[in-house]
């Protein structure tokens, strides 16, 4: 039986991506950086939109999210991503409620995903998140 | 006629160098690699090939085409004329340069080379990262001035082999700058990160494939200053280690922005810088370097920019996905 060359090639190739990928697994290459406090969470908005200014920030107690709004009444979700942060700014889209203990922000984008926060006051960015698009 | 791929004799080297950063890493930067990350990236490099093999035949039917209308012609055994090469690869680099400034200019093209740049990291796995949807954009049209001077098809598709090879190595962290006059004459480390920068100060610079001077050349170089950390990626980033939607993302966001919009505006989302918008609710790299300038003082003090710039990341947009 012939087998096409490109379907070799390409069945080699898979092989050799899966034992690299493992190997950065088994390397511990990666990490968790944490949100550790305020400071952490303003470089992250900031980073997530260049200008971003959070005057009130909240961050999960895990580190891996937080929550931030900046003067003109923006809210930010940030979430960890990998070994990066990502984040978006929220819009009449996005929701949040109370999920256990918990709090869960859905930013309306599929994708994006949904995003578990434990942090002090939920109810209060739950009433900001809900007043988006209302003022 | 030469039968030879200089990518799939590298194959092996990819691999190795791969092996040796994860090494370098391990000891000395454990976050430059994200197995994830990783994964995806290389994943995206296997489907590339597949998907150049299923889709390239079209621009090389039409390059076989219009090699019948070359203006010089360099003869039955033109692998022998021993000046075409370094002259085709200098072309060609030339070439890739344009046709990577319209990738990151034009939505169209910049929804299938946005692949290249969705990852948060800048690794060898990154340089791997390649589109799989390049087939439908018009980006092969613009070797056709080069396939029309005379060069056979096969010269200039070697001559982009090894173009794509060399810009394997410049895709790290664990380099730093390399010697003044090499920083000086050719694409680097250096040179090529502040390319996969998100910052506003670096969107949009350094499109050179192997020799920066084109960006020196064509108002579009900037160096990387010590200073300033770089965020690698797209503005908005992906958040999604989800291998479909990372090739498609912005196919899907494009398309949704041409059905959605009114009918004078709709080719603009197709030809227009990414980012553009109608109703200017969106972000081009224009917008966000300007609003940076503005933010920072920084006008007038020698940043180069002011100057338009390529409109990239449109998944830098608030509002709909794009």
């Amino acid at each position: 039986m012939d087998v096409p060359p490109l379907l070799i090639q390409t069945l080699g190739s898979l092989v050799a991506i899966l034992v690299l990928a493992g190997l950065a697994a088994l390397l511990k290459l990666g990490g968790a950086p944490r949100l550790a406090g305020e400071a952490d969470v303003r470089r992250a908005a900031a980073e997530v939109s260049d200008g971003f200014e959070a005057v009130e920030c909240a961050a999960a107690r895990d580190g891996s999210a937080a929550l931030a709004c900046d003067a003109a009444g923006q809210n930010m979700l940030i979430k960890r991503h990998g070994n990066r942060f990502a984040g978006r700014i929220l819009t009449a889209q996005a929701s949040a409620r109370l999920h256990g203990d918990a709090l869960e922000v859905d930013c309306g984008e599929r994708r994006f995903g949904t995003v578990l926060l434990e942090l002090d006051d939920p109810a209060f960015w739950i009433a900001k998140i809900d007043a988006i698009g209302r003022t | 006629m030469p039968d030879f791929s200089p990518t799939q004799y590298a194959v092996p080297l990819f691999v190795v160098a791969v092996l040796a950063e994860m090494i370098w890493a391990r000891l000395k930067r454990p976050e430059a690699y994200e197995p994830k990350d990783t994964l995806v990236s290389l994943a995206f490099g296997l489907g590339s090939t597949v998907a150049g093999a299923l889709l390239g035949g079209f621009a090389l039917y039409v390059f076989i085409e219009a090699h019948e209308y070359r203006v010089f012609d360099f003869g039955e055994q033109w692998w022998a004329v021993w000046w075409a090469w370094p002259l085709c690869f200098v072309l060609d680099d030339l070439k890739y340069y344009w046709v990577h400034r319209a990738g990151h200019r034009i939505r169209w093209m910049w929804a299938s080379h946005v692949n290249h740049h969705s990852s948060q990291h800048y690794n060898l796995s990154t340089a791997l990262r390649q589109s799989w949807t390049g087939a439908f954009t018009f980006g092969f049209l613009f070797a056709l001035p080069l396939v029309l001077l005379g060069f056979h098809p096969a010269m200039i598709a070697i001559c982009a082999g090894f173009n794509l090879v060399y810009q394997f190595w410049i895709h790290t962290e664990a380099i730093g700058r390399m010697p003044r006059w090499f920083e000086a004459v050719m694409n680097t480390p250096s040179h090529h990160r502040v390319h996969h920068a998100t910052n506003p100060r670096y969107l949009d610079r350094n499109y050179a494939g192997v020799f920066i001077v084109w960006d020196r050349m064509f108002g579009t170089f900037e160096p990387e200053r010590d200073d300033e950390p770089i965020r690698y990626g797209i503005v908005r980033q992906l958040g999604s280690f989800n291998l479909l939607w990372a090739v498609f993302h912005e196919w899907i966001g494009m398309i949704g922005d041409i059905w959605r919009a009114p009918w004078k505006h709709k080719l603009s989302y197709l030809l227009r810088e990414p980012g553009w918008s109608h109703d200017g609710s969106r972000e081009t790299s224009d917008m966000i370097r300007d609003r940076w300038l503005a933010r920072t003082g920084r006008i007038g003090q020698g940043v180069t920019s002011g100057r338009p710039v390529a409109n990239r990341n449109p998944i830098a947009e608030r509002g709909e996905a794009a």
